[in-house]
């Protein structure tokens, strides 16, 4: 009987307590349905993958700081005469690549002499660039923005329209908590936005994590790609953050990458791994993009490489055996490294 | 007992210092006052004149004209006897020589004190060339900083000559790098003693320092003698970069100190 009761009360309680927090929180702070792609963004690192190098620590992720660098990053604003944004070579669509362009076109429609890469995972990059001359993600867009043949702008002459502007003055005020408007906040700002940008949904991310399977010819595929690929293209971030040489070319005069930043003769010819995480969508390939489809690529690594002075150790022995049903399954394996959650969350898309 | 009393006495007096010595942040206070470094830019016997209208001559013998002309001075610490005593924290500077505004460089609160040396660095450490997006004098809006290669430029001096080989006669020395592992580390430390006179800082007592940069060393040096014909765009750390560095660590001299600014 008495024990009973004591279940009883318990129950109530159970049932009760519930309630009682709901109420606690009242109507404001009550949870909103929230559409997919609309929560809140935050920063987590997704399972299995190794600690990022950029961490947020001087410049606290916020929704007002997000959502300020996300405006920043499509606004022409940036660009000498308001033609070019970010967005403009970063498409969502193909991962923040620019679709179908070996070379995108800048302002006044001049041309660049390396492919437009995909943008994500980018808190895991300890420089960036394809010769990696951007040692750090708060100073990054500066590059673009300089550059003669991307935006063509001065910071100074950003500033001068940034702060002309009442509502990014308004922006700035509720992102830092003054409407002062300087290079520091303006990067802080698209820090946020491009460091947030994580991709980790894949199906190969499920497979890893044991939460999705693979078709025989992914599975066969994946483990080519660990026995011929994945020495360069680490696991899980899809790249070992190195540069190396390839085997493109025979010579560099054009384009001696890394050298460039580096001085180095030994560096000259080499370009960054790239990730290939959502590689299907981010084509054409290689610094270049001399290569349009992932046949070409495959090709190239069993039957085209091309000896030089810095052609990366791993090419010691010439060029990768494959078969022409390995190229189809390593294929298929990369497709599993489409991450269509990220390329359609809402919080990254150009707000309308 | 008296000796007791007497130690009582020091240890409270040395008590009520120490709390005194907090207050420095506060402008009033009596233990501590700001040192103004006064720049003086010259090109040998004369100011620099940076409109291009005034000729100098290197002791190559080119003559050249100046249009622009930036630098970095940074981490500044004032010293006596050899001794570091104070160390200015957040010291950046950016002397430009078209805003006569940012040749008066202030050091707040230095504490009480008689100082017979400044030391400071020519360029911007390496801490903040990798730290990302810098703000006050290290904002990158001031065209003093490498996107394409991350890192600051520590001194730029910009101009045309005659022996120049571009077509616009131009030349563009940008002269940096902040890495010693390649070898391209061009920051560069510069002590400057004041010849046995004395920075005395007192409370609200704001004495001036007056340096004389002769940026014709630059080219002539102490070590180096550089040429401009065949050199006119220097803009990537290296090898040549340094030669310059070389030079510049050697510009500054003393010239008097001001016992009060005001």
């Amino acid at each position: 009987m008495n024990s009973s009761l004591l279940r009883n009360s318990l129950r109530k309680l159970w049932i009760t307590f519930p309630v009682l927090l709901m109420i606690g929180c009242g109507p404001d702070e009550g949870p909103e349905p929230v559409a997919p792609g609309e929560e809140p963004i935050s920063f987590s690192v997704p399972n299995g993958f190794p600690q990022p190098v950029y961490s947020f620590q001087n410049n606290p992720l916020t929704q007002e700081g997000f959502e300020l660098g996300r405006k920043l990053f499509y606004d022409p604003i940036l660009s000498r005469d308001s033609t070019v944004s970010c967005g403009s070579c970063h498409q969502q669509s193909v991962a923040f690549a620019h679709a179908d362009h070996q070379f995108s076109h800048g302002i006044d429609d001049l041309i660049g002499t390396r492919n437009s890469p995909g943008l994500y995972n980018l808190a895991w990059f300890p420089n960036f660039m394809w010769d990696g001359g951007v040692n750090h993600l708060e100073v990054q867009p500066l590059a673009p923005i300089t550059n003669p043949v991307e935006m063509d702008e001065t910071m100074a002459n950003v500033l001068v329209k940034l702060r002309r502007n009442q509502t990014y003055r308004s922006l700035f005020l509720s992102a830092f908590d003054s409407d002062s408007i300087t290079t520091q906040r303006v990067m802080y700002a698209m820090a946020q936005f491009m460091g947030a940008m994580v991709s980790a949904s894949s199906r190969y991310d499920q497979y890893r994590q044991g939460t999705g399977s693979f078709s025989p010819s992914e599975i066969n595929g994946l483990n080519l790609f660990r026995t011929h690929c994945e020495s360069c293209h680490k696991e899980p971030l899809m790249t070992d953050m190195q540069f190396r040489n390839n085997g493109l070319d025979p010579q560099f005069a054009s384009d001696p990458g890394r050298a460039m930043i580096t001085g180095m003769p030994q560096d000259s010819g080499l370009f960054r791994v790239p990730s290939l995480r959502n590689v299907v969508l981010t084509k054409p390939f290689m610094h270049d993009g001399r290569f349009s489809s992932l046949t070409q690529v495959l090709n190239h690594y069993s039957t085209g490489i091309v000896q030089s002075s810095t052609l990366d150790p791993h090419f010691s022995n010439g060029s990768i055996p494959l078969t022409s049903q390995d190229k189809t399954d390593i294929i298929a394996f990369l497709y599993t490294l489409t991450d269509q959650r990220f390329i359609s969350d809402r919080r990254f898309s150009e707000v309308q | 007992m008296k000796i007791k009393s007497l130690v009582l006495f020091t240890l409270a007096a040395l008590l009520v210092t120490s709390c005194q010595d907090k207050d420095d942040a506060s402008p009033s206070s009596p233990t501590s006052g700001s040192v103004v470094v006064d720049i003086t830019n010259v090109m040998g016997n004369t100011n620099v004149d940076e409109t291009g209208s005034t000729s100098y001559t290197t002791n190559a013998g080119e003559t050249f004209t100046v249009t622009k002309l930036k630098y970095y001075l940074t981490n500044f610490q004032l010293l006596k006897n050899g001794e570091v005593k104070y160390t200015m924290p957040e010291s950046y500077f950016l002397v430009d020589e078209s805003d006569q505004s940012t040749t008066k460089l202030t050091l707040p609160r230095v504490p009480a004190g008689d100082y017979d040396a400044i030391r400071f660095l020519i360029g911007v450490d390496s801490l903040r060339n990798v730290s990302g997006a810098q703000t006050g004098a290290l904002d990158p809006a001031y065209g003093m900083f490498w996107t394409w290669s991350t890192g600051y430029i520590f001194y730029k001096l910009e101009g045309k000559s005659p022996y120049s080989t571009l077509v616009d006669s131009t030349f563009n020395f940008h002269i940096a790098g902040f890495r010693n592992s390649n070898n391209t580390n061009a920051i560069r430390e510069v002590v400057i003693g004041f010849n046995g006179d004395i920075l005395n800082v007192t409370g609200g007592h704001s004495p001036e320092l007056h340096l004389f940069v002769d940026h014709l060393r630059f080219f002539n040096g102490p070590p180096n003698q550089m040429i401009i014909n065949g050199n006119e765009n220097v803009m990537t750390p290296g090898p040549r970069s340094l030669l310059y560095a070389d030079n510049y660590a050697g510009l500054f001299s003393y010239d008097h100190i001001h016992e009060d600014s005001h």
